[in-house]
């Protein structure tokens, strides 16, 4: 396949047009794209997957900017895939991303690509893990993955990245009470933004209120540490320290064997998800074709047959087919 | 509300009701700031009034009806055409012409690198040298700007805000050249920064040490140039990018407060400064609002002022400089901008300007040429020859209607400048995007209406005219004019003193980090013939550049269109068309070069998302390459150029290059809206563009025209 020697030579509108056929939402473009990533999957690349999370107002996408410049000024490849909500009303979505991007975006070293949720929370229908897999294999050493709101941090945690990044605001330590069993348990860094001006103090604050948080977590011994760090986008402070932490969990997590783990365990969600929606698929199918659904209701509705005998019934009759 | 149940009164209600049978109630025309116009007013609507003050006269407090006692019947308004063309000599001769035919005072466009800071030999600035006004990359430009123009005898208005420092250093610095002190030097400097930062972003740096140049400039011209006037608050920017008339003057005044708390940090007295405060407002079509407008303003800046304590009756009195609207005028059936114009002048001298400028009827296409400056400046002359209305002061004084709109549209204004109050000023807000957000909901409001046919536009989307006139544009070789300039400044910086240049921007460095007044030392750096984009990169090291993250409002398109055909039959071919591809028509809306104006992009953003696009949006200033990686990367199936300062035929060209650069096969469809002459759609074709669409295009047809182009590509490809 063509295509595929043109992602790993890294060729930007390769890349760019594989993601669009992974997210695909016609069922041909699914066949094709189970077919270029199984042969992706054997080009393993090396990167590092972090998932940024947040809720509005913190700065998720100047933070962004911000740690992406520290990157690519070091001569890393940064991958970008950004998850922007789409209008419930119309279905259309404003992408903008970029515009708190720009100097990232005009650098060769990184690749950004925002994608409409189109109703998805996670990420995970839109195809973000099958771009996160093109990227690996088009050889970015960092791909981001940033959502929308803090509400899909287990789905992305979980699923999605070798590394969970909750990123958060001064003052938001009153907020921590109610989520804190979600952060404590999925968040691998919490990164402390506004980490500048008159926020300084109040940002140590918020700092110390996380660290105090995560000290009830019960830790296991092989996992790494989680940390809390203190950063200010706008002045680029505190980056170093992000980027050493992170090293320093891969590599920890590497040593004890957890960071396979993790990526294993996200490969058997995928394949039960990928089942599951196989059969979901063709169960619809066969629930169009077989049409007695509308058949039993009709009886339930006219008293011929009582509604828990009714699905039975449907349900023998599909699985006999 | 006696009068309301007069006798007459009922009489006449029942006429109405006969007449147009509809009950009176219901017979209001709603106006875009939400105020209820009824069909009549009477003596009821003018009795306790808030703000306005029936008895007063003209040059009395609260000033509603004029700043000076005897208006128009002692001196009439000031003709001012703001005008700049490409180089330095070309707009001299244009501004000694101008003189001779009437003109009283000189108004500067500079082109926007000089706007944004940069020197004409920027890489940046490719596309926009010499476009859309004056460049000025050093005080040899500008004493050719003013070559034969005492400068001790013309008042010259320069409308500059992100590079004031270097700009008025080198107006300084070309007087005092000419022999004239900085004392004698009469005039305006915009100055007015805050709002760039809501709607026209040619700024450099970000919002507070913005706030300190503006402050530093009050401060100095207050102490060394008394007859120079050290801001103009805008209104006119915000109008022009869709606000309405309530929003322009809430705003404009908030910003005022804010300057003023600025100058008095310095620790100035208030009658120091405040009487060299000046305004600028814009006059659209809206008649007698806009004459309310102008009313109010007075109205309002008198409380405001008094509030501060000020003690000098100069400092209460608002003075404004009007411009006709720009928005209001529309590249189809152009002449109509002609009549529409000369309303806005009348509104704007019944409203009580102190100077105006009428826009020429070909500036929704270019910049004007000799022609049509001519016609738009005999619009005032004959006004102020012909007309007669020079003869009384303030003749709508008294007007039921007037007054109580007057009144009306300061209780709304009031009710917002409290809010920005409240959020801690206008700074503050606009670091929150509050302003620029409810500005681009009133742009997207008023589009909907023209789209939806609810608000007429004579020729646009109502009374077209079957054979449109042919309209000659003036053409500007943006090439030739950005190779001269650069040899200009090869030639200053081969022949200047490289270490007084050197030490004076290290002097400017040093002065900004230590918080002291930053004016002198820059004109210091300017007279040792350092350029425009040095003082600027000089301040930038210690302040850096702002860059604006951008907010967009959704839905407020969409909702003006419930049940309209033309907009549910676009919205079903966008999900047809999702069912075909797998994915919704993907459009990257973009600005390229220096042009910061994004009301057109915004409105086409937020528009095609509510009818069900996915919209990209780039960040300002995008360079072309930027915008193909942008394109690229995220497989969107066109791109729309959205372009208003005539950099189009260098940008687009470029970018078309950069596609292929990256994907020789892209098939991305480009298209390109604003500002465009008709005599580029020839040369545009040529370089692939798809479909072009100029000021007044309607965008429901756009978004169809645009799922079509992508349709027809995706099927040919097939």
């Amino acid at each position: 396949m063509q295509l595929v020697e043109k992602i790993v030579k890294g060729e930007r509108a390769a890349i760019a047009k594989a993601i669009t056929l992974v997210e695909s939402s016609k069922e041909n473009d699914k066949k094709e794209s189970r077919k270029l990533i199984s042969e992706l999957l054997n080009k393993p690349g090396k990167s590092i997957r972090i998932g940024f999370s947040g809720p509005p107002g913190v700065g998720k996408s100047t933070f962004i900017e911000s740690f992406g410049r520290y990157l690519v000024e070091k001569n890393y490849k940064l991958g970008i895939l950004a998850i922007d909500p789409s209008s419930q009303i119309t279905g259309g979505s404003i992408l903008g991303d970029k515009t708190r991007m720009i100097e990232i975006s005009k650098n060769p070293n990184t690749f950004i690509r925002s994608t409409p949720s189109r109703g998805s929370l996670g990420g995970i229908s839109l195809g973000t893990r099958e771009a996160s897999i093109i990227l690996d294999a088009a050889g970015y050493d960092f791909i981001f993955i940033e959502t929308v709101g803090v509400g899909q941090s287990e789905t992305m945690a979980t699923n999605l990245v070798d590394i969970f990044s909750l990123i958060v605001g001064p003052g938001s330590g009153d907020e921590l009470q109610g989520i804190k069993k979600g952060i404590t348990e999925y968040a691998d860094i919490f990164i402390v933004n506004k980490n500048d001006g008159d926020l300084k103090s109040e940002a140590s604050k918020t700092a110390s209120d996380y660290k105090s948080a995560i000290s009830y977590y019960k830790k296991s011994s092989d996992v790494a540490d989680k940390e809390v760090l203190l950063v200010s986008a706008i002045e680029q402070t505190g980056m170093e320290k992000v980027i050493e932490t992170i090293q320093n969990i891969v590599l920890q997590n590497k040593k004890n064997k957890n960071f396979d783990e993790r990526r294993a365990k996200q490969f058997t969600y995928w394949i039960e998800e990928e089942v599951r929606e196989i059969i979901q698929f063709s169960i619809q199918n066969k629930i169009k074709e077989d049409g007695s659904i509308s058949k039993f209701s009709q009886k339930v509705m006219d008293g011929e047959i009582q509604m828990f005998d009714a699905i039975e019934a449907i349900t023998q009759n599909l699985q006999n087919k | 509300m006696k009068t309301k149940n007069s006798e007459k009164y009922t009489k006449w209600q029942k006429s109405f009701e006969r007449e147009t049978k509809i009950d009176l109630s219901e017979a209001s025309s709603d106006t875009d700031e939400g105020i209820k116009i009824k069909p009549v007013y009477t003596k009821a609507d003018i009795e306790n009034l808030s703000f306005v003050d029936n008895d007063s006269l003209p040059g009395q407090l609260p000033y509603t009806r004029g700043p000076k006692a005897s208006m128009y019947t002692n001196r009439p308004w000031t003709i001012r055409q703001y005008a700049g063309f490409s180089t330095a000599e070309e707009s001299n001769e244009f501004y000694k012409k101008n003189l001779k035919s009437g003109q009283k005072g000189l108004s500067v466009a500079f082109d926007l690198p000089t706007h944004r800071g940069y020197d004409s030999d920027d890489d940046l600035v490719m596309g926009d040298v010499g476009k859309a006004g004056v460049a000025i990359d050093t005080v040899e430009d500008m004493k050719i700007l003013f070559n034969d123009i005492p400068l001790d005898q013309m008042s010259v208005s320069m409308t500059m805000n992100g590079a004031v420092l270097p700009v008025l250093s080198s107006f300084v610095v070309a007087g005092e050249e000419q022999n004239v002190n900085k004392n004698l030097l009469s005039g305006t400097i915009q100055n007015d920064i805050l709002k760039e930062f809501m709607v026209r972003n040619t700024y450099i740096y970000p919002p507070d040490p913005s706030m300190k140049i503006v402050a530093d400039i009050i401060e100095f011209t207050s102490k060394e140039m008394p007859k120079f006037n050290s801001i103009s608050i805008s209104g006119y920017h915000m109008q022009e990018a869709g606000a309405d008339n309530v929003l322009e003057l809430a705003y404009t005044l908030a910003d005022g407060m804010e300057y003023v708390r600025a100058a008095l940090s310095k620790g100035l007295d208030i009658d120091d400064f405040a009487p060299r405060l000046s305004f600028f407002f814009a006059i659209g079509t809206d008649f007698f609002m806009e004459i309310a407008k102008l009313r109010a303003a007075r109205t309002l800046w008198y409380k405001i002022m008094k509030d501060f304590g000020a003690k000098n009756e100069k400092s209460m009195i608002l003075r404004t400089h009007c411009q006709t609207s720009g928005v209001s005028l529309t590249e189809k059936d152009p002449y109509n901008n002609i009549i529409r114009t000369s309303y806005e002048a009348l509104s704007a001298i019944l409203g009580g300007t102190q100077s105006l400028h009428t826009n020429s009827f070909d500036e929704a296409i270019a910049l004007p040429t000799d022609e049509s400056a001519r016609i738009a400046r005999n619009t005032q002359l004959i006004l102020q020859n012909e007309t007669g209305v020079t003869n009384t002061v303030d003749p709508l004084a008294g007007s039921y209607f007037i007054e109580s709109l007057t009144d009306e549209l300061s209780k709304k204004a009031w009710e917002i400048i409290e809010e920005i109050e409240s959020l801690g000023g206008m700074t503050k807000a606009v670091k929150a995007g509050v302003p620029k957000l409810k500005i681009e909901e009133s742009a997207t409001k008023k589009q909907a209406k023209v789209d939806s046919g609810s608000r007429v536009v004579v020729g646009v989307n109502k009374f077209k005219n079957p054979k449109e006139p042919k309209v000659d544009v003036r053409v500007i070789d943006n090439n030739k004019v950005r190779d001269d300039q650069i040899k200009k400044i090869n030639d200053i910086k081969a022949s200047r003193n490289q270490k007084a240049v050197d030490e004076s921007l290290a002097k400017l460095v040093a002065a900004a980090k230590e918080d002291s007044n930053l004016l002198a030392c820059s004109i210091d750096a300017i007279k040792n013939r350092a350029t425009v984009g040095e003082v600027s990169k000089a301040l930038e090291q210690v302040y850096g550049r702002h860059f604006a993250t951008s907010l967009s409002v959704s839905g407020v398109y969409g909702k003006h269109f419930e049940g309209d055909e033309d907009y549910m039959n676009v919205a079903k071919k966008v999900n047809i068309f999702e069912e075909e591809n797998g994915r919704r028509p993907r459009v990257l809306i973009v600005k390229m070069g220096q042009d910061g104006h994004d009301r057109g992009a915004k409105i086409v953003a937020t528009s095609f998302a509510d009818m069900g696009f996915d919209v990209d949006m780039g960040p300002l200033f995008q360079s072309p390459k930027d915008v193909a990686k942008d394109a690229i990367e995220n497989d969107v199936h066109a791109i729309g150029v959205s372009t208003l300062a005539a950099g189009h035929k260098t940008l687009v060209p470029e970018l078309m290059k950069s596609l292929k650069k990256i994907d020789p096969n892209s098939k991305i469809v480009v298209f390109v809206g604003g500002v465009i002459p008709e005599q580029d759609y020839d040369f545009l074709y040529e370089n692939n563009i798809s479909a072009i669409f100029g000021p007044g295009s309607n965008i429901i047809e756009s978004a169809e025209t645009v799922i079509d182009l992508i349709s027809d590509k995706i099927h040919k490809n097939n």
